[in-house]
């Protein structure tokens, strides 16, 4: 069995440029509450406490857009994603455990698990269902991806979910590190694709058929960058192989309900973020270097390269003027 | 007549404790009489084997012995540890700097001594100063500068990257007691009640040199005066931090919004130089433990003449 876990009223939060409405969750959640998905993510792109000048500022705060979530689900999990250094335990998780959220994705760079070890202790010794993100999952090779989701199942998560952060997988590469993680842990495996090559659903089929059990899409794909695997089109992949697949109905309303709601936001594959994905760079970084390049009338390709050459992780969007600065004075 | 030499204990054999003996060492204003941890085995002693007259492996307790040749102590254990340090050293009648996150002593940034009025130095010569944080040491300054010549302060935030291999077990585990105390520290200085800090990992090889943006949104501002003043602060705090530096000028980010970012490189003393993080808050203890020092001292002359 699949667990879906949609990811579009927090990941597409990104692409709507933190601009999302308890109104919309509410409308979407709706839907969502009988589409089969297991779980839905709400909140600020970059997780809960996370809006802010250096990442964004969320139009509406994420108490609200939970809340609105909150009225409209009962059989299918509330979830939220919180990043150690941006969410505390104090200001942020304790808090969403009063707002009645099911299911806690604590997420850090896949290097530095460690700095999430307070957090999934708490939350499991809250009887909580935790999840461990690796974020920038790209980022290290196998025998180390191996060793930091190992500490995030000894810290007490029941799953360790796998992201793409920087799109920058193609299948072969998920099957390598589904299998891997499926082989040395024991906990739940998930995946999260972001489609910067293009190839983000044909990932998430690839993490399927190395049966990872957890699998990210969101409707339309709305998420950062070029967006996350469309969940309609997993859907219908993954009903070709299995009889016991939801049906395709309610996801091709929520899918049109995005469509037809935020045509402005809808995420494509495009030839910037086929060089960011490839460059691995954090795909949540687009709106960023959009205005920056236009500011400093630098092209968006020639940022990427120079961003990807220091690596950058996610929330140092602020290095982002910096490095366009040192471009000019080349 | 040349004032005699602060004579202290350094409390706390690990890195920082190693690279706050070796930058004592190299101050002729100062005379490091004690080293003191809790293993005779520890690094940090032995790495300081034969260049001090007090390497002691019992803990504080040691000290005992050697009150009354020590002005005053800095402490780089941990926050629960701290506790027991400030009351022993209350008892013993020292003044105390604290490099650990227990937030037991008042915040200090020494640049804004004499300028913001939460950065006074105590006329007391018993007293506790509180290192803050990185992120708390390298914003301060820029904070100072934009809210001194802005109106209505509405926002305030703070977000540091550093390089990963800087960042010990004790920073990682208390990453949420980093972000409440660099908070506070913005709070306190500014008054504004809408702060928010953020600390960023990069585990990037070879390792990223610290960067802190600050970000202030406010009613309005002077732009000039802004430019001016935190030029003339990060000059000043090169004084004690070589390797502080403005990289991105104060800027406007938006209506309503000034940001700005500085980068710090580390000196080197033992740490090495990418940990500008560490180096801040060490090389902020000393300029404080001289500057509460000097004013006592002066203080006490006040009264003596």
């Amino acid at each position: 069995m699949i667990s879906f876990y949609d990811v579009t009223l927090r990941d597409g939060n990104h692409a709507m440029r933190h601009s999302l409405t308890p109104e919309f969750v509410g409308e979407y959640c709706q839907i969502a509450e009988t589409s089969g998905v297991w779980a839905v993510e709400v909140g600020h792109g970059n997780g809960i406490g996370a809006s802010s000048f250096l990442v964004g500022k969320a139009k509406s705060d994420d108490w609200a857009l939970l809340s609105a979530a909150r009225e409209k689900l009962s059989k299918v999990k509330l979830g939220i994603h919180a990043i150690p250094g941006f969410a505390t335990i104090k200001r942020d998780l304790v808090p969403a455990i009063r707002a009645g959220v099911d299911v806690f994705r604590i997420g850090t760079h896949v290097t530095e698990v460690s700095t999430a070890q307070k957090h999934i202790e708490f939350l499991s010794g809250e009887n909580k269902t935790v999840h461990g993100v690796l974020m920038m999952s790209h980022a290290i090779d196998v025998k180390g991806l191996v060793s930091q989701a190992k500490l995030l199942a000894n810290y007490g998560a029941s799953a360790v979910v796998l992201m793409d952060s920087a799109g920058n997988y193609v299948p072969k590469d998920v099957a390598l590190r589904v299998n891997a993680l499926k082989k040395e842990i024991d906990v739940q495996v998930g995946f999260h694709a972001h489609n910067n090559l293009g190839v983000g659903v044909s990932n998430a089929m690839s993490a399927i058929e190395n049966h990872a059990t957890i699998i990210d899409g969101s409707s339309m794909g709305l998420g950062a960058g070029a967006g996350n695997a469309a969940l309609e089109s997993i859907i219908v992949n993954y009903r070709r192989n299995d009889v016991d697949a939801p049906s395709l109905d309610k996801f091709l309303e929520l899918s049109y309900l995005v469509e037809t709601k935020y045509p402005e936001y809808l995420p494509r594959t495009t030839s910037s973020s086929i060089q960011s994905g490839d460059a691995g760079v954090f795909s949540g970084f687009a709106p960023q270097v959009r205005q920056i390049a236009a500011e400093f009338g630098l092209s968006q390709e020639d940022l990427w390269q120079e961003m990807g050459k220091r690596r950058l992780v996610a929330g140092q969007e602020s290095m982002i003027r910096e490095i366009a600065q040192d471009l000019m004075n080349l | 007549m040349s004032n005699p030499r602060i004579r202290v204990a350094v409390i706390g054999t690990g890195n920082i404790g190693t690279d706050l003996c070796e930058r004592l060492l190299k101050d002729p204003k100062f005379e490091v009489v004690a080293f003191v941890g809790r293993r005779a085995s520890s690094s940090g002693l032995l790495h300081m084997r034969g260049r001090l007259p007090n390497l002691l492996e019992g803990g504080v307790k040691d000290l005992d012995p050697l009150w009354s040749e020590i002005d005053g102590i800095f402490d780089a254990t941990s926050a629960s540890a701290h506790l027991e340090h400030w009351t022993i050293a209350q008892k013993q009648r020292k003044w105390v700097i604290d490099l650990t996150p227990s937030r037991v002593g008042k915040p200090l940034v020494p640049v804004l001594i004499d300028k913001a009025p939460s950065m006074r130095v105590s006329p007391e010569y018993v007293a506790n100063y509180s290192m803050v944080t990185c992120g708390g040491q390298s914003s301060a300054p820029i904070i100072y500068a934009i809210t001194k010549h802005a109106k209505l302060v509405e926002e305030v935030e703070i977000s540091s990257s550093i390089a990963s291999l800087s960042a010990g077990p004790a920073t990682r585990k208390n990453i949420d007691e980093y972000i409440d105390s660099t908070e506070k520290m913005a709070m306190l200085l500014t008054g504004c009640s809408t702060v928010k800090s953020i600390l960023v990992l990069n585990p990037v090889d070879p390792p990223v040199l610290m960067r802190t943006t600050v970000h202030v949104r406010a009613a309005n501002f002077d732009l000039v005066q802004i430019l001016e003043e935190s030029r003339d602060l990060v000059s000043k705090v090169k004084n004690y931090v070589p390797g502080y530096d403005l990289v991105v000028e104060p800027h406007v980010a938006g209506s309503g919004q000034i940001s700005a970012t500085v980068k710090v490189l580390g000196s080197g003393y033992f740490l090495p130089q990418y940990s500008g993080n560490l180096d801040i808050i060490n090389a902020a203890a000393v300029e404080t433990a001289k500057q509460h020092v000097h004013l006592s001292r002066r203080a006490r002359e006040k009264i003596t003449t």
